[in-house]
């Protein structure tokens, strides 16, 4: 009796199942669910399907995969020659291992004026144009105005503090504005504000850094190193990640570790446990992607400390002053369905009117400073996105290679090892030198 | 007669066999292919044989055998664990389910989300400043440990994958409990033995199977163990949480050296049957 | 008055049970109510501003989130894939509990697909399902969630049959009754409450995946764990606290609501089960 009627269960799912066939526009455009990137997609899209030159069968259609496994599933779809899509989504540290199932694409004439060069290059691979640069991702400096101020007016803290920095990195400094710190001045304030190492301070920890075995953690991290000079390889292919940039700034995040500026469990934070840890008001300052600006100066989202956080471009160094950048972007699949539709709306999506539309919807793209001025009442963010990425957007030398995400990979294990205290700096940086040569040969 | 019945296995076995050889069939022969070969994504359509070379690396990677080593201790560690716990709650609270069975249902729910999710929500609930445990130990306590830190981590998630899966112990092991059938228990009780020495002496025997297949099936899951480290806390700092899943999907996945994945499974995958196929042997072998 | 102090220790350890064994589900079910300021502000496990927005962001049906849909795929193929395994694996658990037959083989090759991480069966069978057309279809992922759930079921059904007394069966085959009418009649039955412990552990298993779901469907035929991170990820990445525990308790609902009306059924046929025996 009572098989019988999961029988019968079993058989209504079966008839279920048979689900209906959704229509399929003609361009299937693949996009990064979820985000501003979504609706600002969205936004564009509308605007070119309305437009009369774009005809029925070459008109876009959007669909997103999860944001959990994105790229895993890109790759592997992409690898099986899917036809399910004709455009998808491209990161500047993916490109070389997309490129073998993409091909190059031809942008508008506006493109260059709109974007920049250094923009362009972020969705290029052996100097061919693989994408539209769509969302620019760089690294801002967040900081608490509040704390940084009464600093400034006190002087028994000022003297509290060069006696701190004389302790921990072996001179006395003295507080300066944000705007002129370089990564010994982000150590020292980083200390000061640190309950476990000055009773006083008004905050549990001096900043937040993400040192949980994640490749996303690595270029949070290399904009540090750049400022002491440091690259992947040099021009003839030797990889220099055991220069002493990479030391300095290595032993750096270590001792920021081990004397507790940053929470104790730092070794398994991310961004957003880093977001968490900023908003809740026990953090003076830290590294993070532009991306939570939007979240962290909303005082709805973050009433602790939204109206007294400010932005600027991370602290620099004795070769300069460096941000991370990449660059999302579309691209066109190799085994696109319709190319000739796909290759159109890719050239439309370069011009400056799809830029600003798409930047009015809320997306980031990277924009020239004249690009962005058409729209700086509504978006001044983009005015100093593009204004930090022209002056200090780097990209590793090998940070676009076909296994560029395996070094980041590789560098994220062997530095959190490091960190952790499971393994010494030499044998880090030997084990990373050995894996990067066998990555980037 | 003889024959009938080799027929008659053959009908009972036939459904599972070729189900599996049609969706199976395929993927496995392929694997195989790929595991004696060189081959990325980019080559999946022609990979190169290369032997046993795959083989050759990943019995020369140092990860893979902290991989294993982390693995098997955490599979026996956990399923250990569970099914103490779970066999302790079920018997104990034997009486009291009985009369209300929906008891069951809040022992079990732990176990309907996903571990992924679950792994997700940890992060949160151990998260220094925006997490209810250290929210709790910070006000009562005066301190929080780092519970993800190297020295922690793995009695962290430990505790994690205990916490969610001891009801799965619980739940067989309750079922196994209740089967017992009265005439043994009324037997027992009236030649009025304690009931500790009877749950020891009667009960507990006849749970033995259960008991066994609970453990194998928690141990099994345990060392296979994936989604809930690897959201909480991907491979570790220096990989010191990597599971041998994490490893697998780490080579197929982050770093596209599918050959080495492929051999690692089948080192895995050959290891393991042969370790059942012995104990299948000992145990008929004892049993005859 | 022993028997009551006894009964009331019973349930002392059962709230402390429950309470420790679901403390991340309702830290997860608290969270949910949050809003985002309070969340950030407020760890604790009391909520002083109650809200449905984060339900609200998740129940939204927008033109292509439509969590129904997910919830439907779901749904279908994890009745599949809970179902299938047992129907397939029911007759071959008898042969090999009662005959020793695909014992010393079989068996044992079975239940090593579980020790094994499937994921690298995801790129053949992507190929495979792709010239069968299942790529994106719920009859393809059910079917794949039944292989994910094969070995436990078969794990399990041979312990239950094992444990079947002999004599009920022999009886049976003395009154003439063939092979087919003893394992409807006489098994199934006896098994009843394994076969529904393999139903729910399966549909949960199946429900829950992950994997398979991401890398077999793109439109049609997403489940509702994939269909969930549309919102966060839960590795790298921002993730929104407050609709991601949402997202979680909307997903836990339905294996939570079958576990449910399960569990009666469980309780009561165990009880014939043992009265039989």
């Amino acid at each position: 009796m009572k098989n019988r009627s999961l029988l019968r269960f079993g058989m209504a799912g079966l008839v279920l199942m048979a689900g209906a066939q959704s229509a399929w526009a003609d361009v299937t455009v693949l996009g990064w669910p979820g985000g501003p990137e979504e609706s600002a997609l969205r936004a564009a899209t509308d605007i070119y399907n309305a437009q009369e030159s774009v005809t029925e069968q070459n008109k876009v259609d959007l669909i997103f995969f999860s944001r959990d496994g994105f790229f895993d599933k890109l790759q592997a779809d992409l690898a099986a020659g899917t036809d399910a899509f004709d455009v998808n989504l491209l990161a500047t540290y993916s490109i070389g291992r997309y490129a073998a199932y993409m091909d190059p694409i031809s942008l508008s004439g506006e493109a260059e004026s709109v974007f920049g060069d250094t923009v362009l290059s972020t969705m290029q691979f052996d100097g061919k144009q693989y994408g539209v640069p769509t969302d620019l991702s760089l690294h801002f400096m967040y900081y608490r105005t509040d704390l940084l101020q009464a600093l400034m007016n006190d002087e028994a803290a000022k003297a509290r503090y060069a006696e701190i920095s004389e302790e921990y990195l072996g001179k006395a400094m003295e507080p300066k504005n944000p705007d002129d710190w370089t990564w010994e001045d982000f150590a020292a304030n980083a200390l000061y504000f640190t309950k476990a190492v000055n009773s006083e301070s008004p905050t549990r920890y001096g900043t937040v850094l993400q040192m949980k075995n994640l490749l996303f953690n690595m270029m949070v991290f290399h904009s540090l190193p750049r400022a002491y000079g440091a690259d992947w390889m040099d021009e003839s292919g030797n990889i220099t990640v055991d220069s002493e940039a990479y030391r300095t700034a290595l032993q750096l995040f270590k001792v920021l570790l081990d004397a507790g500026a940053t929470p104790k469990d730092s070794l398994s934070y991310e961004y957003a446990e880093a977001n968490a840890a900023y908003a809740s008001g026990q953090v003076a300052a830290m590294v993070q992607w532009n991306a939570a600006a939007a979240e962290l100066t909303d005082a709805e989202k973050s009433p602790t400390v939204a109206a007294v956080t400010s932005t600027i471009a991370p602290p620099t160094g004795p070769e300069g002053r460096f941000t991370h950048i990449h660059g999302l972007g579309l691209g066109l699949n190799r085994n696109a369905p319709n190319r000739e539709g796909a290759q159109m709306f890719l050239e439309w999506l370069s011009t400056r009117d799809a830029a600003l539309a798409y930047a009015k919807a809320g997306g980031a793209p990277g924009l020239t400073a004249e690009t962005a001025a058409a729209i700086a009442d509504e978006r001044a963010d983009l005015v100093q996105l593009g204004d930090y990425a022209s002056s200090y957007g780097f990209v590793m030398n090998g940070a676009t290679a076909e296994k560029a995400l395996s070094v980041y990979e590789l560098q994220a294990k062997e530095f959190t090892g490091y960190w952790a205290g499971s393994q010494s700096l030499d044998e880090a940086l030997a084990a990373t030198k050995a894996g990067m040569a066998e990555l980037l040969k | 007669m003889r024959r009938g019945r080799s027929l008659e296995n053959s009908v009972l076995a036939a459904p599972v066999v070729l189900f599996l050889l049609l969706l199976l069939g395929f993927p496995t022969v392929l694997d195989i292919i790929y595991g004696f070969s060189d081959v990325t994504f980019e080559t999946l359509r022609n990979p190169s044989f290369n032997g046993l070379d795959n083989f050759r690396t990943v019995i020369a990677d140092d990860d893979f055998w902290h991989a294993s080593w982390f693995s098997l201790k955490f599979g026996v560690l956990t399923a250990l664990a569970e099914c103490a716990i779970g066999l302790f709650l079920a018997v104990y609270l034997a009486p009291l389910i009985r009369q209300h069975p929906w008891l069951l249902a809040f022992l079990i729910a732990p176990m309907i989300v996903s571990p992924a999710m679950m792994g997700l929500m940890y992060r949160l609930v151990l998260h220094e400043f925006v997490g209810p445990l250290p929210h709790y130990l910070y006000t009562w306590m005066g301190d929080s440990p780092a519970f993800l830190s190297r020295e922690n981590v793995f009695l962290t998630v430990f505790t994690i994958e205990t916490l969610q899966w001891t009801p799965f112990a619980l739940l067989l092991l309750y079922m196994a409990y209740e089967a017992i059938p009265l005439h043994v228990r009324e037997a027992a009780a009236v030649d009025g033995v304690r009931p500790l020495k009877r749950f020891w002496y009667v009960e507990l025997p006849q749970m033995l199977p259960t008991l066994g297949i609970a453990f194998f099936i928690r141990f099994i899951d345990g060392f296979r163990v994936f989604d809930n480290i690897f959201v909480l806390t991907g491979s570790g700092p220096g990989g010191s949480t990597m599971s041998l899943s994490i490893y697998i999907y780490e080579a197929f996945f982050k770093s596209g050296s599918i050959g080495k994945a492929l051999a690692a499974s089948i080192l895995l995958f050959v290891t393991s049957f042969l370790i059942l196929l012995l104990a299948g042997r000992l145990i008929r072998g004892r049993a005859e | 008055m022993r028997r009551r102090l006894k009964t009331a220790l019973r349930w002392l350890v059962f709230a402390v049970a429950a309470f420790v064994l679901n403390f991340p589900v309702l830290a997860t079910l608290v969270t949910s109510l949050k809003t985002n300021a309070e969340i950030s502000s407020n760890p604790g496990l009391w909520v002083f501003k109650p809200t449905l927005e984060n339900y609200a962001a998740v129940l939204t049906v927008s033109d292509r989130l439509n969590i129904f849909a997910y919830l439907q795929n779901s749904l279908v193929a994890a009745l599949i894939g809970s179902i299938v395994p047992i129907v397939l694996c029911f007759p071959m658990a008898y042969a090999i509990a009662r005959r020793e037959y695909g014992q010393r083989l079989f068996f044992p090759l079975v239940i090593n697909l579980r020790a094994l991480p499937l994921i690298i069966f995801a790129i053949p069978l992507y190929m495979m399902y792709r010239s069968l057309g299942l790529l994106d279809t719920q009859l393809g992922l059910g079917l794949i969630l039944a292989v994910v759930n094969l070995p436990l079921a078969l794990l399990v059904l041979v312990n239950a049959i094992n444990d079947v007394p002999l004599e009920l069966e022999e009886a049976a085959r003395m009154d003439g009754a063939k092979l087919g009418s003893v394992l409807f009649r006489i098994i199934v039955p006896v098994c009843r409450p394994a076969l529904l412990t393999v139903f729910i552990f399966g549909f949960i298993t199946a429900w829950n995946e992950f994997l398979f779901g991401l890398m077999l469907t793109t439109r049609d035929a997403v489940p509702m764990t994939v269909g969930a991170s549309f919102f966060f990820a839960s590795g790298g990445g921002g993730v929104q606290w407050g609709v991601a525990a949402a997202v979680i308790v909307v997903a836990a609902l339905p294996p939570m609501l079958l576990g449910m009306l399960m569990y009666r059924r469980i309780g009561g046929s165990m009880m014939a089960g043992a009265i039989k025996g």
